[in-house]
């Protein structure tokens, strides 16, 4: 099997664009994207097309991915439209990366997109919770915060967690949102800010939560021969990790963990023959605060009940060990769900370039993870610059 | 003798102080009421049949399958056309076959289905439910809500000596008109005592029985003064009227209120004591004897004082909400809904053949060992712990819950898990009758039936969990 390589990657800016569409949110992401190639690229030269998205609020229900790929101009493309929730994207990237490694493409367009903060309240609420798990978790009353809430509730009662360490979570990546000219929410909160912010679903309160975001992200997927042919670094997929897990938190065998986080983590590190200790930074699916901690200990960064430790060390701060979410994450770069997964990757690629917003010095190896719903279905892929590549 | 043989009450928790309603109205037309029962926003009339009924066959040695009738009694039913007694058939998962009767239009409702049950062969259930809605600014003000249930059957400990039954036309003293859903009367105070009066009377004296020396007595009571006023002319002590006297601490329950005054009385008389309900409604009225001593299940439901202000009366009773959220999305159609049921009432799971574990709702591959099987299908306990927990906040709800939301405000929704034999049931469930602000991980919780939510006018109805009695 052959190798995938990240020719391009870009975005849209995330945030509440009421005026803007689907559509043209993607002409953005695929322009950035494009623009991000070495040495340019032909549209002509995209075999095949994997967007994610959601939905929400019903616009195009059926075929909005053709919809998208003819508005681009990228006439006859076949083009697949992704759902799997807040990790629509990342399964699209994954597709892409299975038709390039599988030899049937030689270029593949990944990308999702969403658009959330155009509808009446009334329309939003019907559409906010449509990942969660309907007949039994919805009927009970619960709102996607709630799910996650339920999580930290049981987290905080296994590992006295504390209100704190899930505040450091939204410290940190606002603090490198606001240094994100694409962010949504880009303006930093301090400790107080978000340890005493209005409640939520308890104990969730607003600034452990990521906004409603409209937004559009577009990654070019090619083989080794095109990537030498146009990129100027060479960025690998090492790992391509995925796994689905019971959509109900209910049903699951944990409350405290993501266990389709674990398996795409193992499936990821094997692809990749790296262990969690080699990464040198990570973008984790942080809709809400709890799911970055849970984020921490399935992904291997640490033990059980420690992830509390790697916020209060530093560790995950742009200048700790492992940087997590130097886009600023959901929480502050934001979460038009569709996406999400995609727009991790461009944060990947921008990392391994050397240039991020908030940039890590020199890294070789990073991680993405997205997130489907409370659990249901999760991505996980490595990044590797290999050195000496490229036409620059 | 048939008569009966098992007894259970519930009434809401929820109490309204005459002090709030002379307050907020600067009169209170609830003579000697001095607190009246409020009914959550999610419960009604056949969540309240539901608890009753429920705790009416904890007491009885009764096989289930041998019941041949329910009978129920209300003048609100949720739907003034649709199901009641199917529902609580399959709540209760009594059998398919009984014969059903609902009886309502007016507060004597109660002696129509206790009269079939007396008539009827075998363990028979009667229950009356009610929790009636007027006029905030006057008629209302007395209205409450409670439920009764019996099982009703031969050689019973209480048995039943007699029925008796007076009827006349005597029009606007209590009435609803169509499509309406407050109860209204002229309020031609001496006619409307004298013709309730005049009908109790008669049919008391017509009983067979001689009711000189009744220890108990039920009669129609519309506030807490009222049973007093239309007793003046039959023999019994005010200390016998007081006995089945319940409106000065739930209200006027309607159709209900007379059975759990009877109930009441029967909890607290002697085993040779004589005890007498008199029904009175929409023209006819009822009286029936019965002698004997009964424990009612729920019957210290009476004096519950969970205080609730006149604002948060208003919300929860839905006078005040409108409660609509137009739109679509996510959505459990009826029928989908509808054969879920048995996990909704009874949480029934599923243990594997394959390992041994469980599974809810029993549907689709086991989640112990994922493989794909029938599952020995079995009813998991309705008492469990919680394990994960969360509050919704007032406006924060999925539009299906607005309502109930903009009545009762926040929630908490939990992950609670159920232990059995074979393993832990876990089940998301919205948790009621508590503080939501109060729960925490760890705490015991109890199953009931409550109203989940409405949709295209359908009440859809579930279990919640409440702390643990």
């Amino acid at each position: 099997m052959r190798d995938a390589y990240v020719l391009g990657a870009g975005q849209s800016s995330f945030g509440s664009f009421p005026e803007e569409t689907y559509l043209t949110l993607f002409d953005d992401a695929f322009d950035a994207a494009m623009d991000s190639v070495g040495v340019s690229i032909d549209p002509e030269q995209i075999d095949e097309a994997f967007l994610g998205t959601l939905g929400v609020g019903g616009r195009q229900i059926g075929l909005s991915g053709p919809a998208v790929t003819e508005h681009l101009g990228l006439h006859g493309v076949p083009t697949t439209r992704v759902e799997n929730a807040c990790a629509a994207s990342g399964y699209a990237f994954r597709q892409a990366v299975t038709a390039v490694r599988s030899g049937l493409v030689d270029v593949a367009l990944a990308g999702g997109y969403e658009v959330m903060t155009d509808a009446s309240s009334d329309h939003t609420r019907w559409w906010l919770g449509v990942s969660g798990e309907t007949e039994w978790e919805r009927t009970s009353g619960t709102t996607f915060a709630g799910v996650y809430a339920q999580m930290a509730s049981a987290y905080m009662d296994e590992y006295d967690a504390t209100v704190e360490d899930l505040s450091r979570v939204a410290v940190k990546n606002h603090g490198n949102g606001a240094r994100n000219p694409k962010a949504h929410l880009g303006f930093e909160c301090s400790l107080e800010d978000a340890v005493s912010a209005p409640s939520v679903a308890d104990p969730l309160n607003l600034y452990h939560c990521c906004p409603t975001t409209d937004g559009a992200s577009a990654v070019l997927v090619a083989s080794e021969d095109v990537a030498r042919e146009h990129a100027d670094e060479l960025i690998r997929v090492a790992g391509s990790g995925a796994s689905s897990g019971r959509v109900g938190l209910f049903q699951r065998e944990s409350l405290t963990s993501v266990p389709a986080t674990v398996r795409a983590g193992e499936d990821a590190y094997e692809g990749a023959g790296i262990d969690p200790s080699d990464l040198d930074f990570a973008e984790v699916h942080d809709c809400f605060a709890i799911a970055e901690l849970l984020a921490y200990e399935d992904l291997g960064f640490c033990d059980r009940g420690e992830a509390g430790r790697l916020l209060r060390e530093g560790v995950t701060d742009p200048d700790g060990d492992l940087p997590t979410n130097t886009s600023g994450g959901l929480k502050s770069k934001g979460h038009p769900i569709g996406a999400t997964g995609t727009g991790q990757i461009v944060e990947a690629f921008d990392q391994l370039r050397g240039e991020a917003h908030v940039q890590v010095d020199d890294p070789q190896y990073g991680l993405t993870h997205n997130v489907g719903g409370s659990g249901g279905g999760v991505t996980v892929h490595i990044f590797e610059r290999e050195d000496g590549g490229g036409v620059a | 003798m048939r008569g009966i043989v098992a007894a259970g009450v519930y009434v809401p928790r929820f109490r309204l102080e005459a002090d709030e309603i002379e307050t907020a109205w600067g009169t209170s037309h609830a003579a000697g009421v001095d607190r009246k029962a409020v009914p959550a926003a999610d419960e009604d009339s056949l969540t309240i049949a539901v608890e009753a009924v429920r705790r009416a066959l904890a007491d009885a040695a009764l096989d289930r399958s041998t019941i041949g009738t329910v009978a129920v009694a209300t003048t609100t039913p949720p739907l003034e056309e649709g199901d009641f007694v199917p529902r609580l058939v399959r709540a209760l998962d009594l059998p398919a076959d009984v014969a059903t009767t609902t009886a309502t239009q007016h507060t004597a409702a109660g002696a129509e289905v206790l009269a079939r049950a007396l008539d009827a062969n075998g363990p028979a259930i009667v229950v009356t439910a009610d929790c009636p809605e007027g006029e905030p600014a006057d008629a209302d003000h007395p209205f409450g809500a409670a439920g009764a249930a019996v099982v009703i059957d031969d050689d019973a400990p209480v048995p039943i000596a007699d029925v008796a039954w007076y009827s006349d036309e005597t029009p606007g003293i209590r009435f609803r008109e169509r499509g309406d859903r407050n109860v209204d009367s002229l309020g031609i105070t001496t006619y409307e005592r004298d013709a309730v009066r005049e009908a109790v009377t008669s049919a008391v004296s017509s009983l067979a029985v001689d009711t000189v020396d009744a220890a108990g007595v039920a009669v129609h009571q519309r506030d807490g003064g009222f049973p007093y006023r239309i007793t003046s002319e039959l023999p019994f002590s005010s200390d016998a009227v007081a006995a089945g006297t319940v409106a000065d601490r739930i209200g006027d329950a309607g159709a209900a209120t007379v059975p759990v005054g009877l109930l009441s009385a029967l909890d607290g008389a002697g085993s040779n004591d004589l005890t007498v309900a008199g029904f009175f409604g929409g023209g006819s009225a009822a009286a029936i004897a019965c002698e004997g001593s009964l424990t009612a299940r729920g019957i210290d439901d009476l004096e519950s004082a969970a205080p609730i202000d006149y604002a948060a009366y208003l919300r929860e009773r839905g006078y005040i909400v409108d409660g609509e959220v137009a739109g679509g999305g996510a959505n459990v159609s009826v029928p989908n809904w509808q054969r879920s049921l048995e996990y909704r009432y009874r949480l029934v799971a599923g243990a594997c053949p394959n390992c041994g574990g469980v599974t809810f709702p029993p549907e689709g591959a086991c989640q112990e060992c994922h493989a794909r099987v029938e599952y020995d299908e079995f009813e998991a306990p309705r008492t469990g712990m919680i394990r994960a927990v969360t509050v919704i906040g007032q406006g924060g709800a999925p539009p299906e819950f607005a309502s109930l939301q903009q009545r009762d405000g926040g929630y908490a929704v939990a992950i609670v898990a159920l232990e059995t034999g074979c393993g832990t049931v876990t089940i998301p469930a919205q948790l009621t009758d508590v503080d939501p602000e109060s729960v925490s991980v760890g705490d015991t919780v109890e199953a009931t039936v409550r109203r989940i939510y409405e949709q295209e006018g359908v009440p859809r109805y579930g279990v919640k969990f409440r702390p643990s009695e």
